[in-house]
């Protein structure tokens, strides 16, 4: 039988293609200009060359702001992880009827203006040695961030019942370090690692918290980036597209694990095959 | 002696009681079911045992230690879950191995155990499938087994079989009273089915509204129900409200009911005459000679249940439900009579 709902196939067609050349073209301009050797007189590049990646890998901050970048990002997830994965588990297992508070609290950073918010951290902390230090925006990007791994950690524990496993496990004597390392966490663990990409890619991409929290002390690979594209717009392209590729590796990395980490789940046997056993 | 003592325990929850002033003894390696309609507070007493409730009053005592602010993973008390609550991310055999780990069980020991408690609940060949690869009756009997082999000084069941079908169910509640008559394991069983505990318990706790209605073996219960409360949850019960009249009957609006059980309460005294479907015999003529009740009627009703047949019988202003052997014949709208022992007839206030 029909569904009626589907509606012909052409239109169908038509407006997934649409949505897929809106999310690529950016990208694929993005590769191609980093390529190109002129790309302002004709629909497609006249030439490719590889010298503006040449440029990028040998510009002097290159490699100190990819570090410091990889740094902030793996810091931001390290933290965000600690202090959110046990909060919502707490949250959920003891503090149930704060759960619509801490949820009303994980909007407040999408409120916030992110230059508001920098600006905060600059003026409250500005004693030594945390202000405008690395610390302070580790700081600044796990609260920024904060409402993706929240999400991410809160609807995976809501996916599984928490509380009877919890208690589970504790019958079985285990206390609260086992019962989250060991039962816990490997339940929720694409919802963590799906939480820690979306920090990832936020704080790796992030301009605004950096440069004015730490600015020159500590500069990130979008400062380069953002300095490049008033030099040479080809590097900069290019230097997007080395940012683009590295957070897409880590994010096939990421779910890689995701994947392996969630077992493929069988049809369940009927209770018949084993009654009389 | 007592193994298991709860003294006095309340609990409450945003003030309205969950439990009240709940007493109870259990011997050591006895299956004890908490009986009783969803909210009395049987989930609750179980909960304050395992250690997941704190009574507010009270104290739970178990093998003389008072236990009721000992944490629930060191009270080395077991429990199955209504939800079986199996860990999705480990095998069958990690899972009956996490609770032997957290117990510190000698390395080499672990999985000999794990397999001898899998091979209790024949589920042997099941050790390293993922819980989502078993039968709802199957995770049920790993839930068990991981249960058992930490060995607990107290077993507790919460509900553990309402989730499955009713074959299942059947099957898995001799598997449940096999295991703890072999190991004679101090065992708590929560439940709403009446058949269930009835069946497999050594003593029902008949609990309702917060409190304990009664306390006894299945046949107390049923054949002695102390409350209107037993006797109309536990199996079907007729009841004729009225006053007590003389030393030997009931005196309901349309009858006069006799009983022998009738002398404990004081002329006129307002009373409840219980005659269960079973104690009544049906006639298609007037029995002759029956020193009991005997009250005329119409076949209202009829429901074949295999062995036995469910009379339903209209007697003026009531409907008397009794049960008959299948072979008996009866047709809608006939008159038959009705008649029951004064034995047969239980009163309560």
């Amino acid at each position: 039988m029909k569904t009626p709902t589907k509606g012909p196939v052409f239109l169908r067609f038509l407006i997934v293609s649409l949505f897929v050349f809106y999310m690529l073209l950016p990208i694929v301009a993005t590769y191609l200009f980093s390529l190109a050797t002129r790309w302002d007189r004709s629909i497609m590049p006249e030439g490719y060359t590889w010298e503006a990646y040449q440029t990028a890998f040998n510009l002097s901050y290159f490699r100190i702001t990819l570090k410091n970048s990889l740094i902030l990002s793996i810091a931001s997830c390290l933290v965000s992880f600690i202090i959110i994965v046990p909060t919502v588990y707490l949250t959920q297992i003891n503090f149930r009827k704060f759960r619509p508070l801490l949820d009303l609290l994980m909007i407040i950073p999408f409120a916030i203006p992110t230059v508001v918010l920098a600006l905060s951290y600059v003026r409250v902390y500005t004693f030594q040695p945390i202000t405008r230090s690395p610390f302070l925006l580790i700081m600044a990007t796990v609260v920024y961030t904060m409402p993706f791994m929240y999400r991410s950690v809160s609807n995976s524990v809501d996916a599984v019942d928490i509380s009877v496993l919890t208690e589970a496990s504790q019958s079985l004597g285990g206390d609260l370090w086992n019962t989250l390392t060991k039962v816990i966490m490997p339940n929720i663990y694409p919802g963590i690692l799906s939480g820690m990409l979306l920090v990832f890619a936020t704080v790796f991409a992030d301009f605004t918290l950096a440069k004015l929290i730490t600015g020159a002390h500590f500069k990130t690979f979008p400062m380069l980036l953002v300095e490049q594209t008033q030099i040479d717009g080809n590097v900069a392209a290019a230097l997007s597209v080395i940012s683009f590729t590295l957070a897409w590796g880590i994010s096939m990395v990421l779910l890689w694990f995701s994947s392996k980490a969630s077992k493929s789940k069988k049809a369940q046997p009927s209770d018949k095959a084993y009654i009389g056993k | 002696m007592a193994y298991l003592t709860l003294a006095d325990i309340s609990k409450n929850f945003n003030k309205n009681p969950a439990v009240e002033h709940f007493n109870l003894d259990v011997e050591k390696g006895k299956l004890v079911s908490f009986l009783g309609p969803s909210g009395c507070g049987k989930t609750t007493t179980l909960r304050m045992i395992a250690g997941f409730e704190t009574p507010d009053s009270g104290v739970i005592e178990l093998d003389g230690e008072d236990i009721s602010n000992i944490p629930p993973n060191k009270r080395n008390i077991g429990m199955v879950f209504q939800s079986y609550a199996l860990f999705p991310n480990m095998t069958v055999l990690d899972n009956i191995c996490f609770g032997l780990r957290m117990h510190k069980m000698l390395k080499n020991q672990i999985v000999p155990k794990a397999r001898e408690v899998l091979d209790l609940v024949r589920l042997s060949d099941t050790a390293n499938r993922y819980p989502n690869q078993l039968s709802g009756g199957q995770q049920q009997r790993i839930a068990l087994a991981r249960a058992l082999a930490i060995e607990p000084r107290v077993l507790l069941l919460d509900e553990p079989l309402s989730a499955l079908d009713a074959e299942v169910r059947v099957v898995l509640r001799g598997e449940i009273r096999r295991i703890q008559t072999n190991l004679k394991i101090t065992t708590i069983y929560v439940t709403h089915d009446q058949e269930e505990a009835l069946s497999i318990s050594d003593r029902v706790v008949v609990m309702n509204k917060a409190h304990i209605e009664q306390v006894g073996t299945p046949q107390e219960i049923y054949r002695e129900p102390k409350t209107k409360f037993v006797a109309t949850f536990i199996g079907t019960a007729n009841e004729f409200h009225g006053s007590v009249c003389g030393k030997d009957s009931v005196k309901s609006a349309e009858f006069l009911i006799k009983t022998n059980n009738a002398s404990l309460f004081a002329d006129g005294d307002e009373v409840f005459a219980l005659v269960r479907p079973e104690k009544i015999d049906v006639y298609s003529y007037k029995p002759e000679n029956i020193d009991g009740n005997v009250l005329e009627g119409l076949v209202d009703t009829i429901t074949f249940r295999g062995a036995e047949t469910r009379l339903g019988i209209d007697i003026g202003e009531k409907v008397i439900t009794a049960d008959v052997p299948g072979k008996d014949v009866f047709s809608y709208g006939q008159r038959v009579w009705v008649a029951f022992d004064s034995n047969a007839c239980q009163v309560l206030k």
